[in-house]
Formats: C-alpha cells, sequence, structure tokens
C-alpha cells in the first residue's frame, strides 16, 4: 500500500467539523422526513377509521391536523434534504457523492421520481382538504397513494445506505444493489420505525397541547358521559357531545391524542428488536467489522445506551398506560403496573455491560465454546450473549402484553377521558424525547461503525476514493 | 342385534387393517439391500484437500431402479487416516460442498458449516457429517487402493 | 308448516314448480331438483361487505381448477423415478398447450394458497367462527393444512432438482419427530434414503389420499355453512332505531332462512337487511372467480411452470429452495439448530400454532364479534400474521444473499 500522491482530506475544516455538519443535517432531515411517512400510515388510518364510523370527530380532526402539519414541515425538511445534497455532500464529499451515483444511480433516479409524486400530492392533499370534505374515500384513496410513494422513496434512500454498508461485492448490477443483503431488514426496520416515530411525536404533542389547554383547569372536573348509547369503541360524534366548556373539549382531545400515539409507539416498538435483530445479523454476516465495532468494539457501550434507550420506550408507555388506567379506576391497572416493573427490570438486564471480551476466539480461549444448556456461551440465536437474547424476547413478549392490556380495557369502556391528569402528560413528553434520541443515537452508531469506509470494502473517508486513486470499481480489490 | 352388528364391522374392520397396515408399514419390516459399491483408486487423492468421487448405488427398496451417484469426499489426513465422508448435510440433508475460499464444508440450504473433519462448528446441523461404511483395499497387481463403500451411513443422520 | 314464513316459502316454491314446462317437471318429479335448487339459490346473505365474502367461493373454484387441470397432467405424467421427468418433459417441450397445463397446475396452487389465506384472515376478522360455527372454522383450518399438503406433495413429483432436493429436505422433517422419527422417515421413503418408493407414496397421496381428505371436509364445510348460514360480519348487525331489543325480535321474526338458528347470541341471530343468495352474491362470486382464473390462465401463459434438470443426488452446486408458502417455515429451521431445539423448534411450536389456529374457536369463546372489542386475540393474531410475513421476507432476502 503506497502512500496516494494525490490523496486530499476533505475539504475545508478538519474531518471532524465536517462530519458534525453532515450528521446535524442528516439527522435533522430524518427525523422529518420519518415523521411525514408514519403520520401519513396513522393518516389514513385516522380517517378509514372515520369512515368506517360515518363519521368520528376526533379521528377527522387529527387526520386534518397531520395533513396541515406537513405543509411547512415537508417545505423545511425537503430544503434540507436538498441543501445536504447540493451544498455538502457536493461540496465538501464530492468524490465520494460522485462515485456513489455512479454506482447507485439507478436507485438515486427512481428516488426522486417518487420525490416529485411526493411533492405533488402533498400540496394537493393540503390545498384540497377542506374541499374534499365530503368526498371521504377521495381523501383516502390519496392518503394512501401518497403513503405507497413515501415507502418507495424511502425503499429506494435505503438501497443507497444499505448498500453503504453492505455492497454486494463482485457484479453489483441494479437488481443486486437493490436487493443487497441488509437492504430488506433495513426498509422493514424503517417503515416500522417511520409510524412508530410519527406516533411519538403525536404523544409528545398531544401531551404538550394538553398542558397548554389545561392550564387552570381542574384534571378530572367534567365527569364522564353516563347513559350515552356507545355505538362503537371511542366513537364521538359531534352532536354526541355533551355541553362542555371548549377549553375541557380541547384538553379532551389532546389527551386522546397523546394515548393514541403511545399505542402506536409501543405497539410498533414491540417489532422492532425482532426486526433489529435480523439486520443485525446481516450486517454480522455481510460488513463483518461494523458489526464487530457495533457489538464488541469502541461502539458496543453507545449500542448498550441504544439498548436501554429500546427498554425506556418500553417501560414508560407501559408506565403512562398504568396511570391512565389507575386514574379511569380500570379493573386491570394493577396488572399494568406489574408489566410496566417486569419491562423496566428487563431493562436493566439487557443493559448489563459485557463482562468479558467476546470475540469468538475469546469464547473458545475461555472454554466457553459450548451450548448454553452445556454451559456454556452458545446458544441458537447466533451465539449472542444470552442474557440479552432472553431480554430482547421478553422485551417483545412484555410489548405486546401491555399493549393488549391496555387496549382491552380501552375497548370496555373502562378508560374516562381526561382523566389522567397533567402530571403524567410528562410521561408522554418522556417518550417523544426518548424515540428521538434514539434514532440519532441510532445514526451516529450506523454511520461510525462503518467508519474508516464510506462504502464498507471500497471507499474511504481519507481519501474519498480507493488508494490508487481510481474510482472505486466494484469487484476490484485495490484497498 | 346392535352388538351384534358393531361385532360383525369390527371383525370386518381388523381383517381389511391386517394387510392394509401391513403393507403401509412394510418399508419398516423390510430389510434394506446392501451392496458394495466401488467407488475406485485414491492414490492421487492429496492430503488435506477434500475430493469428491461419484459413486452408483442401486436403490435399497422396491423395483430394480438405475442406480442413483453418490458423493464420497475422500480427505486424506497427514497421519495417514482417510475419511470417506459423505455430502448429506446433518441438518435437513441437502448437499454440502466444499468451499475452497472458507476452507470448511458448506451446506446451502441454512448455511451449515464443518471443517475439513467433518465436524460441525457452524449454523444449525446437530452432528458431523457421517461418513459412508466403507473399506479399502489394496490391490497388489496395480499397487493401487481401492475404495469401497456400502450404501449405507454409518451414522444415523 | 309451522309459521307464516314457512307457508309463505311453500307457496313460492310451488309457484316455481308450476312454471317449469313438462321436460323439467318430468324430472323434477323424479329428483326433486326444483326444491334443491330454490333452497340453493334463494337463501338469504347478508347485504353488506358481499364482495368480502367472494373469497369462500372463490377457494373452492381453485380448487375444482386444480382438480381440472391436474387431471391433464395425470394423462402424460408417470410416477416413476427414471420416466417422471422424461415424461413430464415431454409435456412440457413436445404436447400442444403441455406448458400452460403446467402453468395453470402451479399458478393456480400459489393463487390458492392466497385466497386461503387471505379467506382465513376475513373469517378471523368477521369473527365468524363464534358459536354455533365453531366446526365451520376447523374444518376451514384442517382444509387450509389439506391444502398445504397438497402443495408440498405436488411439489415433490416432478423429480427434477428442485423437487427431489424437496422431497429429501421434506421427508427428513419427519425424522426429527422424538421417538418414532426415524421410523417415520423409513416409511415415507421406503428406505434411508429417497427412492423409487418414496416417489410412489407421494404421488399415491397427492392424487388420491389428500384429495379425498379434502372433499370430504369441503363437503362438511359447505354443509355447515348452509346450516347456519352465512354470518357476514358485526356491521350486518348493526342497530339503528332507539329500540334495540324490538328491532332485534321484528328481525328474527322476519329473516329469510336459514337464519336464524336457535340458541345463538340474540343479537347476531339475524342480521338486518339480506339479499337472495342468487343473483346478487352469485354474480359477485363468479366475478371474483372468473378474475382469479383470468389471471391463472394469463400467469400460466406467461410465466409457465420451471422445470429444472432431471433428479441428481450427487450434485454439489444446486441450492435447495423452498416454495414461497414454506419460506416461514423454513427460517424456523434456520433459527433452531442443534438436536433437541429442532424437534421443539418444529414440532413444538409449529405444532401449538396450528393447534392454537384450528382450535381458535374454543380459545376465543366470548360472544363479542368486533375486532376492536377483542384485543387479546387479534394483537397476537396480528403479531403471527407479522411473523409469518416477515420471516418470509427474511427468507427471500437470505436466498438473494447467498
Amino acid at each position: 500500500m503506497t502512500a496516494n500522491p494525490l490523496a486530499q482530506t476533505a475539504v475545508g475544516g478538519t474531518l471532524l467539523s465536517n462530519g458534525l455538519l453532515v450528521a446535524i443535517v442528516a439527522l435533522v432531515h430524518i427525523q422529518i422526513a420519518t415523521y411525514i411517512t408514519g403520520s401519513c400510515t396513522i393518516a389514513w388510518v385516522s380517517e378509514a377509521i372515520s369512515i368506517a364510523r360515518g363519521g368520528d370527530e376526533r379521528h377527522d380532526r387529527l387526520a386534518t391536523s397531520i395533513v396541515r402539519s406537513w405543509a411547512y414541515i415537508f417545505a423545511f425538511g425537503s430544503a434540507i434534504g436538498i441543501f445536504f445534497v447540493m451544498l455538502v455532500l457536493l461540496g465538501f464529499w464530492g468524490k465520494f457523492f460522485v462515485a456513489l451515483q455512479q454506482i447507485t444511480f439507478g436507485a438515486f433516479f427512481f428516488e426522486s421520481i417518487a420525490f416529485l409524486v411526493e411533492v405533488a400530492l402533498i400540496y394537493t392533499l393540503y390545498a384540497n382538504w377542506e374541499r374534499l370534505r365530503r368526498y371521504r374515500r377521495a381523501r383516502l384513496g390519496m392518503l394512501i397513494l401518497l403513503n405507497i410513494d413515501l415507502f418507495w422513496q424511502m425503499f429506494f434512500i435505503d438501497v443507497v445506505a444499505s448498500f453503504m454498508l453492505t455492497p454486494n461485492g463482485g457484479d453489483a448490477n441494479l437488481l443486486d444493489q437493490f436487493l443487497n443483503p441488509s437492504n430488506i431488514p433495513l426498509t422493514i426496520h424503517r417503515t416500522i420505525g417511520n409510524v412508530a416515530w410519527a406516533g411519538a411525536v403525536l404523544a409528545f404533542a398531544g401531551a404538550f397541547q394538553y398542558l397548554r389547554a389545561s392550564r387552570g383547569l381542574e384534571p378530572a372536573a367534567a365527569p364522564a358521559r353516563a347513559g350515552a348509547p356507545v355505538r362503537s369503541v371511542g366513537a364521538m360524534d359531534a352532536d354526541e357531545a355533551p355541553a362542555e366548556p371548549p377549553e375541557v373539549r380541547e384538553t379532551r382531545h389532546w389527551d386522546w391524542v397523546g394515548q393514541w400515539g403511545a399505542i402506536w409507539v409501543v405497539g410498533l416498538t414491540t417489532l422492532q428488536p425482532w426486526v433489529g435483530y435480523s439486520y443485525a445479523k446481516e450486517v454480522q454476516l455481510h460488513a463483518y467489522p461494523a458489526w464487530y465495532d457495533m457489538m464488541f468494539g469502541d461502539l458496543s457501550n453507545v449500542f448498550l445506551f441504544q439498548l436501554t434507550l429500546l427498554g425506556t420506550i418500553f417501560t414508560v408507555g407501559t408506565a403512562y398506560f398504568w396511570r391512565r388506567m389507575k386514574a379511569s379506576g380500570a379493573t386491570h391497572h394493577r396488572r399494568q403496573g406489574v408489566i410496566a416493573i417486569l419491562l423496566a427490570v428487563v431493562t436493566l438486564f439487557a443493559a448489563q455491560p459485557a463482562w468479558f471480551a467476546w470475540t469468538y476466539a475469546d469464547v473458545v480461549a475461555q472454554g466457553l465454546a459450548r451450548p448454553w444448556w452445556q454451559g456454556g456461551l452458545l446458544n441458537p440465536i447466533g451465539n449472542f450473549i444470552p442474557y440479552k437474547v432472553g431480554a430482547l424476547f421478553a422485551l417483545v413478549f412484555l410489548g405486546l402484553a401491555s399493549v393488549t392490556s391496555y387496549m382491552r380495557a380501552y375497548s370496555r369502556d373502562e378508560m374516562k377521558p381526561g382523566r389522567v391528569g397533567r402530571r403524567n402528560q410528562g410521561l408522554l413528553l418522556a417518550l417523544g424525547v426518548v424515540v428521538s434520541t434514539m434514532m440519532i443515537v441510532m445514526g451516529v452508531i450506523r454511520e461510525h461503525s462503518r467508519q474508516p469506509f464510506l462504502i464498507s470494502g471500497e471507499l474511504t473517508i481519507q481519501h474519498q476514493q480507493t488508494l490508487n486513486n481510481q474510482p472505486s470499481q466494484l469487484g476490484g480489490t485495490a484497498r | 342385534m346392535v352388538l351384534g352388528t358393531g361385532v360383525g364391522a369390527g371383525l370386518v374392520g381388523v381383517l381389511l387393517s391386517i394387510p392394509a397396515l401391513g403393507f403401509l408399514l412394510s418399508p419398516l419390516f423390510i430389510k434394506n439391500r446392501e451392496y458394495w459399491v466401488t467407488v475406485g483408486p485414491i492414490d492421487s487423492i492429496p492430503v488435506d484437500t477434500p475430493t469428491p468421487l461419484y459413486a452408483f448405488v442401486p436403490s435399497e427398496q422396491g423395483w430394480p431402479t438405475p442406480s442413483q451417484p453418490r458423493v464420497v469426499y475422500i480427505v486424506k489426513q497427514a497421519d495417514g487416516q482417510t475419511l470417506a465422508l459423505s455430502n448429506i448435510c446433518t441438518h435437513m440433508q441437502c448437499d454440502v460442498h466444499w468451499d475452497q475460499a472458507l476452507t470448511q464444508f458448506l451446506c446451502p440450504c441454512h448455511g451449515g458449516l464443518y471443517d475439513i473433519l467433518g465436524n460441525n462448528i457452524g449454523g444449525p446441523p446437530p452432528q458431523p457429517l457421517s461418513q459412508w461404511v466403507h473399506r479399502i483395499t489394496y490391490k497388489a497387481g496395480t499397487g493401487e487402493h481401492i475404495l469401497e463403500i456400502q450404501n449405507k451411513l454409518e451414522e444415523n443422520i | 308448516m309451522r309459521t307464516v314464513r314457512d307457508a309463505r316459502i311453500a307457496l313460492r316454491r310451488a309457484r316455481a314448480r308450476e312454471t317449469l314446462r313438462s321436460g323439467y317437471r318430468w324430472f323434477d318429479e323424479r329428483t326433486g331438483a326444483a326444491d334443491l335448487l330454490h333452497k340453493g339459490l334463494y337463501e338469504a346473505v347478508p347485504r353488506r361487505g358481499g364482495w368480502a365474502y367472494t373469497l369462500g367461493s372463490a377457494t373452492l373454484a381453485l380448487i375444482l381448477l386444480q382438480l381440472f387441470s391436474g387431471i391433464f397432467l395425470l394423462l402424460d405424467y408417470v410416477p416413476s423415478v427414471e420416466e417422471a421427468w422424461p415424461s413430464l418433459n415431454y409435456l412440457e417441450t413436445q404436447d400442444p398447450f403441455g406448458s400452460w397445463v403446467r402453468g395453470l397446475h402451479l399458478w393456480g396452487a400459489y393463487t390458492l394458497i392466497l385466497v386461503i389465506g387471505l379467506h382465513a384472515l376475513r373469517t378471523f376478522l368477521s369473527a365468524s367462527y363464534k358459536r354455533p360455527r365453531e366446526l365451520n372454522w376447523v374444518t376451514g383450518s384442517l382444509l387450509f393444512f389439506l391444502v398445504l399438503g397438497l402443495a408440498i406433495t405436488g411439489a415433490m413429483l416432478p423429480w427434477d432438482q428442485a423437487s427431489y432436493w424437496t422431497t429429501v429436505v421434506v421427508t427428513n422433517i419427519l425424522h426429527y419427530f422424538p421417538f418414532i422419527g426415524d421410523g417415520l422417515r423409513q416409511l415415507w421413503r421406503g428406505g434411508s434414503f429417497v427412492g423409487p418408493i418414496t416417489l410412489t407414496r407421494t404421488f399415491a397421496i397427492h392424487i388420491w389420499v389428500l384429495p379425498f381428505l379434502l372433499f370430504t371436509f369441503i363437503g362438511a364445510h359447505l354443509y355447515l355453512l348452509r346450516r347456519h348460514g352465512e354470518f357476514g360480519a358485526w356491521v350486518n348487525y348493526d342497530t339503528t332505531s332507539d329500540d334495540p331489543d324490538k328491532e332485534i325480535a321484528h328481525r328474527i321474526r322476519t329473516v329469510e332462512p336459514p337464519y336464524p338458528t336457535k340458541r345463538i347470541e340474540r343479537r347476531y341471530a339475524a342480521p338486518n337487511q339480506t339479499d337472495q343468495f342468487f343473483p346478487n352474491q352469485i354474480f359477485k362470486d363468479m366475478l371474483v372467480s372468473v378474475a382469479l382464473i383470468a389471471l391463472i390462465f394469463v400467469m400460466g401463459r406467461a410465466a409457465g411452470a420451471p422445470l429444472d434438470p432431471a433428479a441428481d443426488p450427487a450434485t454439489l452446486t444446486y441450492v435447495p429452495t423452498p416454495e414461497w408458502f414454506y419460506l416461514p417455515l423454513d427460517q424456523f429451521l434456520v433459527l433452531t439448530p442443534g438436536n433437541p431445539l429442532i424437534a421443539v423448534g418444529i414440532f413444538a411450536i409449529v405444532g401449538i400454532g396450528a393447534l392454537a389456529f384450528m382450535l381458535l374457536p374454543f380459545l376465543d369463546r366470548s360472544t363479542e364479534r368486533r375486532p376492536i372489542r377483542r384485543p387479546e386475540i387479534l394483537i397476537p393474531a396480528l403479531f403471527v400474521v407479522f411473523a409469518v410475513v416477515f420471516l418470509a421476507m427474511l427468507g427471500v432476502n437470505r436466498l438473494y444473499s447467498l
């Protein structure tokens, strides 16, 4: 490996400051784009529920506010995205970006088409939302179309992101890039995460607005409506609403929005341990240095923190459900409390740091290369650290139990709206913050684990090209 | 009357089922036909290089059908021992092959890995690769060692 | 004539008979066909949601299509290890429309599995398995397993590479069954290795044993459906008036047969609005079935059915790949290594899952039909559906990244 006379570091400033710029811009963009994609799903679900019930005030209002929120957020997010690509990537990371474009041009091409469709649909929906209020099915159809388009947009950018981590090597035609080993797991992971994050935003927004609207109000002032025939669970027609002061109706609405968001977060995050595991498995099989860094190397403590955040999402969400059930006097609120405590215990369990070095060679050296039922450390689910596997299983099942138990109480009309009080909104605020932090940390882990490569095994950061100053030819052995 | 009908029907059932069940369960009781099949000379096979040779094995039960080819991986070790490994994966019996890049036997079905001696070292397989029941005879005339295998594995996999 | 309603129905049938022309009347006198037809065609079905209920008849239509295309395959195919592949190769390359027939049978099978899955999902969501329709669900789930069995045994017949290795793997699964596993494997294979007896036994299972069971259970399934009437979904039982009890009583008094069935929860005894099966529901059924069959004809012609090279037990390069509908189960095999765990993974977990699936009506005995009110059933079921789809996607991903 001779020194490359034409090697250059990134332009302007230190690597750190440029890396930081990319990180900040990319993370803001991701949080916004993820919210839009996820909230689109929640919007059409709310719209569908409203159609099925022949009009439901709360779901209508939620769908409307989501669509309205897109206009500014989407504009800002797109501006950030364009700024990111044009100025940051092309400017500071030009060689890398050109090389990437040469390889994954197809993916970028389809993604930009999806972006154009997204622009058209979002603004059309925004401008005509009120006009279509008597054509509910048209609204629903357009929202679903938008969701499909947003999915494809995410899919194509996932192709690029996953390709950077696990390129196929060898003959990378378009299909090989699209089906690179970590693309499908990453896409599933992000599809679920999108909606979970949107739920977290709703939870945060619901709690925030509740606190604003309930300033000076007694939390449990208005009693639940007794005797009104409930046609379907949680339904609320405009004409059925009792004569409540508008401030109370406001608080009730935001209270409902908060818990609706919380259901999405906890429910969908339940799937993530399994999906995340399969993603990590593909990384282990096809980009081992990155995986090693993440699990056993420099980033392992950060990843441990990530696991703690995951457990915290479940715990805080379930704690919120428990407080809500308790405040409404639901029959099984103690069960929910037990689930919350168990989740806290499991989180602590999962967050235990590794006790000693964990390469396979170390395991063999310690004489522990035996299945766990024979006293060793190998276990069928990929030779994972045993208690972490157990913790992940437990998180999934406890998460399912938590959502089911809450939904059970909710569907039996045991939940009385507006009772949960101001203090417990803090749990929802915490939920939003934790999910956001988790996304940020995940981005940090992903980008750092791949270092020093930009495309694993092909392009390094330092030179933004392979060392012989040729643009990277995939399948070439120049390193 | 009812009892008589029941007994009669039961009797018919039992009588019918004796040949039926007997026939259905026959593969358990019929002995598999065993043959010795010549594989070939193994002198030219290098040490520590699993080399596939093919044996044509007749069917064990039923009517005569053309012999089926089977793979025998010859692994000659430095200490003079020779293994006649089958390439039948001990997980789901898929076709295992020696992967030179990995220097391991790899099963493409679920990623099972075996080392050069056939020990299962990775993935789902629960047991090492089984050898064929084999014998090596030395032919004084040509000076060759001829490998023969039976259509039977040493281990039950 | 027990009630006014019965009298009305008898009168209508008598009138129908009178209008028959003499030839038909001869036939009707000897077979009673008019009554039978009238009962069958003019039964009441719930009005709302008719399109969702077409999946059941679509399943039947696709099964009949499989029977139909299967007969044509039978005219050429020879179940012998020597002749199976050559006979199918002849059918594929030399017979006129041979490849189309094979394509029909393959794509018919794929579509059938998809549609039967959707049908199961629909009946699950509409809670059509609750009292008194539990046995309908049980026979239905048995039919689902039989269809899967037919699919896998059919795949083991062509004796090309894919089929041979499928046979090896599928018959090998049996040997992980505790205690009797090796015996079971020996039974099916006719020896320790796959051989000629394996093929003939599989052939017998595929064209006789399983279809016989299939049609027996289809008969039971349809009889039970007719006995209790099409349930529909909870939307067909909404009350709109201020006095729901009175409305329900009125419905029960005036609804057409076969509603109401006895000893059923009053609220779900009779749908609020019904249509006649003929022509309304039959029209929808026919449209969906014809569309699916047309799709199968197109796919059968365009994509056909693959025929790998002839079976080679000594291959070193072939990658055995399960059919798409077995990918989730295959992932189980990936994730459960080691001897005791394989038995646990395959038989215990999958077995318990299959049993829970079949005995669902006995696990969920509440009278509540709306999905949102039975989250303790809905959420685990959705999780299982997610798990199946997710495992299939992982399977595809793994296969492509080998």
